[in-house]
């Protein structure tokens, strides 16, 4: 499923004289099947609002656009909520404090109950271990514990689970790794990766982690006050770089070092991911030395 | 949900918002009796309340159709009781013959709706030209006499205010629970009572596990900065009272005195 | 002598599995000590520790002289060493800034002219004196947790902990956050001890204390410390970025010498190939 977002607007308290604020201003975006789309930005440019919309968690008001997601017209009255939220899954922040029933297993056929109320029991049984497991979480070892014996990391992990639980085409993820440390966002973004194979097709991400974009994303846009800034691949966007610190944002690492050896007469051209960081820096010392 | 604001404070720089919390609520009970003491059916009592509100109004810059829009919360209270008033009022004679409407009923609920609707003018304008905390820190001095009794005025003032800190926090969050869930599938608006009640657990329970954290941490907060470690606490914020407060007790008081006379003479005259 | 000792400090929460045990190291006056280790290893149950909020089961923690084992010193200590929290919603307590900043003198019974002065050099300190009158609702995260700090400031302490107090932040609050701490490291020689899993937070360091399942694993400066990228590695950790780039072009054959801790250090020992 393709999401396209057509100039969209959205005010908060719209009406309401003084106390009006724009998140959205004319955002046009086409998110394609298959991407594992970042979305950058400061807090309040409007990146949590927009993803928002994307499942009809907010409305889109009268002549303020349009969004389409594969054959699901959201301005259309007759769109069928429930079933589009089946298949596009969102994770907010820190989505361990959604967490409220008495076992993992619960929790995780929460969403899916809701979405299909006609489904048998092994059928959920079923579903909930595939994701359970998906997540890398020990299914008969954790299936009757209290989600809130739970570590952290384990927490976040059955989150996860209760939202691809119900197979969805696109997850969407907000600030999905604040908060673990090193190597607890490193297996969760192999995770992340793992999914994106095969069990759910687009992923988009709304991260202030430059490193992060730069690495696992195909493409990604810049939000900043409610507009659209830049969007594209990342290497093109983190190329851009004068604009980025204007806007306050960071570039990645490895951007900031080529851009450093830039200066420094150095051409070591690469897309900012690690691998071809480290190709880039080589082939270049190799051509140094000879 | 972002541009949440509480009560219906109105922010702006007047002769009403500069006035000591204390007084402002102390004014607006003095009002209320004054309200109160208007006997007379003819009203000129209330034309006197009336009038303070709209110079009262004038001296805190705020939109006179703020004030009257602060009716429209109770609007359903105000028709409802006019109505008892009418249909259950015996006294007096029926307007038409075995009719169960009477001249003196009408007569009351018009009276007992131009009360309500006196006393929610005048307080809204409390509420209006004085910030939640500042009503907080009034109602404290207020209470400070109970601590006569061991009342514990100061850690009550505490609570308030940490609620009052906490009320856009804990709203923000409900919202996002909420909208966790309903990705989830979570429907909040179908089915009957009981149905909808039970849709509120999902809601409920990360929203009590998280306000219990935060309390923990707040506890946490507070002792490391040496909360009730000490026993002479001092005060940081000291209202004090001016000439404005001074202007508002005459003025009040004329109000009192004005209304008070009103009924005397027209019990008299009537 | 030492600001700040944990003198073989043990603690438990349940009695059963040790959160911290034998952990023993001091802090010295002026310093910047960063205490490092993954979610579970203790690092937080530390920062509890030292200003009394929980007390060791064995051991003893000496703040400016002062056990936490008697219950009397409590004052004496939170007076001195101030504490910032995880959650930036969490930890003011009054909806204008002002306000909040009192809340600590207030308890101290400072009088009402002083706290006026260090409402006003608390909140210039961090850098937020035009946000005095707002509300903190409307601030942002990396906005709040400034008004925490100068919250602390205002008891005018020796020591400022940081207990993951940048976690929860974005890249720019996060940046505000410890070029404010560190700021009154250099300038006003205040203590900090900051507790993080930011690897990059770190590489400035005086000292760096690594908490492994409730043991101090090793320290030292953060060169040292990073140069052990395996060793870190077994203990769910890792080296900052730049080191992690650093060692990988030197597998590659690309040279570079030295401790790189910083995207600068790295920039600038690839110009030096040149």
């Amino acid at each position: 499923m393709r999401i396209e977002i057509d100039n969209l607007s959205y005010s908060y308290s719209a009406g309401q004289k003084g106390l009006e604020v724009k998140a959205l201003k004319n955002v046009s975006l086409t998110i394609e099947e298959g991407d594992f789309y970042g979305i950058i930005g400061h807090t309040g440019s409007g990146k949590s609002t927009l993803i928002q919309h994307i499942n009809g968690l907010i409305k889109i008001g009268k002549n303020s656009g349009s969004i389409r997601v594969g054959e699901f017209d959201l301005t259309d009255k007759k769109c069928d909520f429930n079933k589009l939220r089946s298949l596009v899954g969102m994770v907010f922040q820190y989505p361990e404090y959604q967490l409220f029933s008495e076992t993992v297993f619960l929790d995780v056929a929460f969403g899916l109950k809701n979405f299909f109320p006609d489904l048998k029991e092994e059928e959920i049984e079923e579903r909930v271990k595939t994701a359970i497991e998906l997540v890398g979480l020990d299914y008969e070892k954790v299936k009757n514990k209290s989600p809130f014996e739970l570590s952290g990391g384990q927490k976040r992990r059955v989150a996860i689970a209760g939202t691809i639980v119900s197979k969805p085409e696109i997850l969407v993820l907000d600030e999905p790794a604040a908060g673990l440390d090193p190597i607890g966002k490193r297996d969760f973004l192999k995770l992340l990766k793992n999914l994106h194979k095969g069990f759910v097709k687009t992923i988009v991400i709304v991260s202030h982690d430059m490193d992060l974009v730069a690495e696992h994303c195909n493409r990604a846009c810049v939000m900043n006050h409610g507009e659209v800034f830049a969007e594209g691949a990342p290497k093109d966007i983190f190329s851009r770089k004068n604009e980025l610190l204007e806007l306050g944002l960071d570039l990645p690492l490895t951007a900031y070092i080529t851009d450093k050896l830039k200066e420094n007469g150095i051409e070591a051209p690469n897309d900012f991911t690690e691998e071809d960081f480290i190709r880039a820096i080589t082939k270049w010392y190799e051509g140094e030395k000879r | 949900m972002k541009d949440f604001s509480f009560g219906s404070y109105y922010p702006t720089v007047s002769f009403v918002h500069k006035m000591n919390a204390s007084v402002k609520i102390l004014l607006c009970i003095a009002y209320i009796v004054a309200v109160f003491l208007v006997q007379s059916f003819y009203f000129l009592g209330f034309a006197a309340c009336f009038l303070f509100v709209i110079i009262a109004s004038i001296f805190s810059r705020v939109p006179f159709f703020r004030v009257l829009k602060s009716v429209k919360g109770i609007l359903f209270f105000i028709i409802f009781s006019a109505i008892l008033q009418v249909l259950f009022n015996k006294e007096g004679t029926p307007l038409w013959e075995n009719g169960f409407i009477t001249d003196v009923g009408l007569l009351t609920a018009a009276f007992i709706v131009v009360r309500i609707t006196l006393v929610v003018l005048g307080s809204s304008l409390l509420t209006l030209t004085t910030s939640p905390v500042e009503l907080a820190d009034g109602i404290e001095i207020l209470l400070y006499p109970l601590k006569w009794i061991k009342f514990p005025v100061h850690e009550f003032a505490l609570i308030m205010s940490i609620a009052l800190r906490f009320i856009p926090t804990l709203l923000d969050e409900t919202d996002r629970i909420i909208k966790a869930q309903k990705a989830r599938g979570a429907d909040f608006e179908s089915g009957n009572i009981f149905k909808r009640a039970k849709a509120l657990i999902p809601v409920l329970i990360p929203l009590l596990i998280s306000s219990f954290n935060r309390a923990d941490d707040l506890a946490d907060a507070m002792d490391s900065r040496c909360y009730g470690k000490s026993k002479n606490r001092t005060r940081y914020k000291k209202q004090t009272v001016g000439i404005r407060d001074v202007t508002g007790f005459v003025f009040t008081a004329g109000l009192i005195v004005g209304v008070i006379f009103l009924n005397g003479v027209l019990g008299v005259a009537v | 002598m030492s600001i700040l000792t944990a003198e073989n400090v043990s603690f438990s929460y349940d009695k059963k599995t040790d959160a911290l045990s034998g952990v023993s190291f001091s802090v010295e006056k002026g310093e910047y000590v960063s205490i490092i280790g993954h979610n579970g290893s203790g690092k937080s149950t530390l920062a509890r520790l030292f200003n009394g909020l929980i007390k060791p089961d064995k051991g003893e923690i000496t703040v400016c002289g002062y056990s936490s084992l008697d219950k009397k010193n409590l004052f004496e200590i939170r007076k001195r060493i101030g504490v910032v929290f995880q959650n930036p919603d969490n930890q003011l307590v009054a909806s204008i800034v002002e306000d909040d900043v009192a809340f600590g003198p207030e308890n101290l019974g400072i009088p009402r002219k002083e706290i006026g002065e260090r409402i006003e050099f608390a909140l210039k300190a961090v850098g937020m004196e035009n946000y005095r009158f707002s509300s903190p609702s409307r601030l942002s995260g990396g906005q709040k947790q400034r008004i925490a700090i100068a919250g602390v400031l205002a008891l005018k302490p020796q020591i400022i902990v940081l207990d993951e107090s940048t976690s929860m932040l974005d890249p720019k609050g996060r940046k505000e956050i410890t070029g404010i701490v560190r700021k009154l490291n250099e300038e006003e020689k205040t203590t900090v001890i900051s507790v993080t899993h930011f690897m990059e937070e770190t590489v400035f360091a005086d000292k760096i204390i690594v908490l492994n399942d409730g043991k101090v694993f090793m320290q030292g400066t953060p060169s040292e410390i990073f140069s052990q990228r395996e060793t870190l590695k077994k203990i769910g950790l890792e080296v900052p970025y730049s080191t992690f780039l650093a060692e990988k072009l030197k597998e590659k054959g690309v040279p570079n010498k030295g401790e790189i801790l910083t995207p600068e250090a790295l920039a600038e020992a690839i110009c030096e190939l040149k």
